[in-house]
């Protein structure tokens, strides 16, 4: 049981640098998300290692209580990831096809 | 008692930023814009006056208990870096506004959000929040880098965008290993414990490879050159202002912390600044427009900056501090001045460019004392610079004086001849005969001829040849500069007042 967030980490990481080093901007963008779900998986790690319960009612014993700092650590990077994500996917769709075919006629000029 | 004011430093930019989104008026948004950087650079100067007395100031956001709390922390270091960036912010934003890139929707916001994020990086004592700062600067900047909205500027933004979410999530996972590995990610409570702890050390590591990559050294180099002279030159003299500078800021503080004086992969980190100054500097070579050039020789600098570190003596980590100031001016100077001239005669090419040198000989003057500070000749700040590097590889040790005082001189021949080229092909040559002004619909317009009439304008030259005065100046006044330098080393070697100051 201690070894499935490992392994999990592991494959995740794996995944995203395969789409990561694809040509698509929307596979990479895939990519990038897998990674960052690996990152917060492994700070969730830091902290949850014994399985501890939640910091809720009766258990706010330091001893029996989980870690809070590693949850927010997870939720402040899942929040940057989000808007990255967004904003990247949109870089995606405005810029055609020119990471995979020919650049778009937008009337520029781009001789040498 | 000036200690509380210290997140105000933060939060002011963020104001300004908001005020300059609901306020449309030009010359509201342009006070902004100017007074912000200037109200941060003489926050800068005070802390700098005040850290001459007091070591170090700390506030705990929120008067938490020390340990728990999230600190700002601010030293000679910081406020020396403060102060430096945000004054050739304030110098870059003056030339946004000459260029008319400040009316592009949202720019004064984005620019100020940007310097919020980079004065919090400097501030603050906690490496979670030395990642969430990075990501406040970062994200305005994937959209500054494509402000415009052209297709190449749009390619470039995402290999901008997709390297630094890379770096920033390897950084994300080298605190969560820290913190899994000591237990805090509070720098204060970190000190010397990577020298004592392997595991701490390896996660240490991980946080310094990715400020490595974001500052752009040499294995991992290849983005820098590629996106930067694609923005616009303003946007580019901001990035090379301020991004890659936080980033070594972070190795100089986070390395000097954790590691109980040396890693013990200091000899890589040896290999690694030699490789990138070499690099940097000879690349340049293959460079036939102006601000790709100057990328390359940002690499070349990055690698001076880091050989303060990969020395480690006091005095050569005040050596690399006073690179570090006298680069992020010079670099200014130079964007700045290869900009106006690009935005005057349309292009940055050597090809295309001839004979400014007789055309424009106030900005090929201007020119002249910033190339002269790049590569290291006197009159220049950068002569000081490359001294003080040679003289802390001399003392440091046989092998260290004969490698890198060896390498320093090969890179500094390299880059003069490669700026040589850049000068013979752009200020030297008969006259120009055509040019592409730009046009209102496209961008950049036809080749038309180019009247007699047609000159670099004071106004768009001025913000570059301020920056190269500027560094002449720090030729001049080097003696009032070196000793702040040296306190700021001094910071990162004597680490007792910043444990007191932050956990007391």
């Amino acid at each position: 049981v201690i070894s499935v967030l490992p392994i999990t980490i592991g494959v995740l990481v794996a995944g995203a640098v395969y789409l990561m080093l694809q040509r698509g901007m929307v596979r990479i963008i895939f990519g990038l998300a897998l990674l960052s779900h690996a990152a917060n998986l492994l700070l969730l790690t830091t902290g949850v290692s014994a399985w501890r319960g939640e910091p809720l009612g009766d258990r706010l014993d330091p001893a029996t209580a989980a870690d809070p700092l590693p949850q927010a650590f997870v939720l402040t990077a899942i929040v940057i990831t989000l808007a990255v994500t967004v904003y990247m996917l949109a870089l995606a769709v405005i810029g055609h096809n020119d990471d995979t075919k020919r650049m778009p006629e937008t009337g520029e000029f781009h001789d040498r | 008692m000036t200690a509380p004011l210290l997140p105000l430093l933060v939060v002011l930019p963020f104001m300004a930023a908001a005020l300059s989104v609901m306020v449309r008026a030009q010359s509201v948004q342009r006070v902004l814009l100017l007074g912000t950087p200037a109200a941060v650079t003489v926050a800068g100067v005070l802390l700098l006056l005040e850290h001459r007395t007091e070591t170090v100031l700390a506030h705990n956001v929120g008067a938490f208990a020390p340990g728990v709390a999230i600190p700002l922390v601010s030293d000679s270091f910081s406020a020396l870096m403060i102060t430096v960036t945000s004054f050739t912010t304030l110098v870059t934003m003056v030339f946004l506004i000459q260029t008319g890139e400040d009316r592009y929707r949202f720019v004064p916001a984005l620019a100020l959000l940007m310097t919020a994020g980079v004065n919090g990086a400097f501030l603050t004592g906690d490496l979670f929040n030395l990642f969430v700062f990075i990501e406040v600067m970062l994200l305005p900047s994937y959209a500054l880098i494509a402000v415009t909205g052209t297709w190449r500027r749009l390619g470039i933004g995402r290999l901008f965008v997709v390297v630094n979410l890379l770096t920033s999530t390897i950084l994300l996972v080298g605190v969560g290993l820290v913190y899994a590995a000591a237990g805090t990610v509070n720098l204060a409570q970190l000190v010397g414990r990577a020298g004592e702890d392997p595991a701490v050390a390896l996660a240490v590591s991980v946080v310094l490879l990715a400020l490595g990559i974001k500052s752009g050294v040499v294995p991992a180099h290849g983005w820098l050159p590629r996106t930067y002279p694609a923005t616009s030159a303003g946007v580019m003299a901001l990035f090379s202002a301020v991004h890659s500078k936080v980033a070594l800021y972070a190795i100089y503080r986070i390395y000097s912390t954790t590691y109980d004086g040396q890693a013990a992969w200091a000899p890589v980190l040896a290999v690694i600044v030699g490789l990138t100054i070499l690099v940097g500097a000879y690349s340049t070579f293959g460079e036939h427009i102006m601000r790709r050039a100057l990328a390359w020789q940002m690499i070349s600098g990055v690698g001076h900056i880091l050989l303060g570190l990969a020395l480690f003596t006091e005095f050569s980590l005040a050596a690399g501090i006073f690179y570090m100031i006298h680069h992020i001016i010079t670099m200014g100077a130079l964007i700045l001045t290869s900009g106006a001239i690009e935005q005057t005669y349309g292009s940055g090419r050597y090809e295309r460019l001839a004979g400014l040198a007789r055309r424009d000989p106030w900005v090929a003057a201007v020119y002249a004392f910033a190339l002269l500070s790049l590569i290291g000749l006197p009159p220049s700040s950068g002569f000081f610079g490359k001294v003080g590097l040679m003289q802390a590889s001399a003392s440091a040790g046989a092998w260290q004086a004969w490698t890198f005082i060896t390498i320093v001189s090969v890179a500094a021949l390299g880059s003069l001849i490669a700026m040589q080229k850049l000068w013979s092909g752009v200020f030297w040559g008969p006259q120009m005969e055509n040019y592409r002004p730009d046009s209102p619909r496209t961008g950049r317009g036809r080749r038309v001829p180019l009247p007699k009439t047609v000159h670099i304008g004071w106004r768009l030259a001025a913000p570059g040849a301020f920056l190269a005065v500027v560094q002449l100046a720090m030729f001049f006044f080097a003696g009032a500069i070196i000793p702040i330098a040296l306190d700021a080393s001094a910071n990162l070697t004597e680490l007792q007042p910043y444990v007191e100051a932050v956990l007391r």
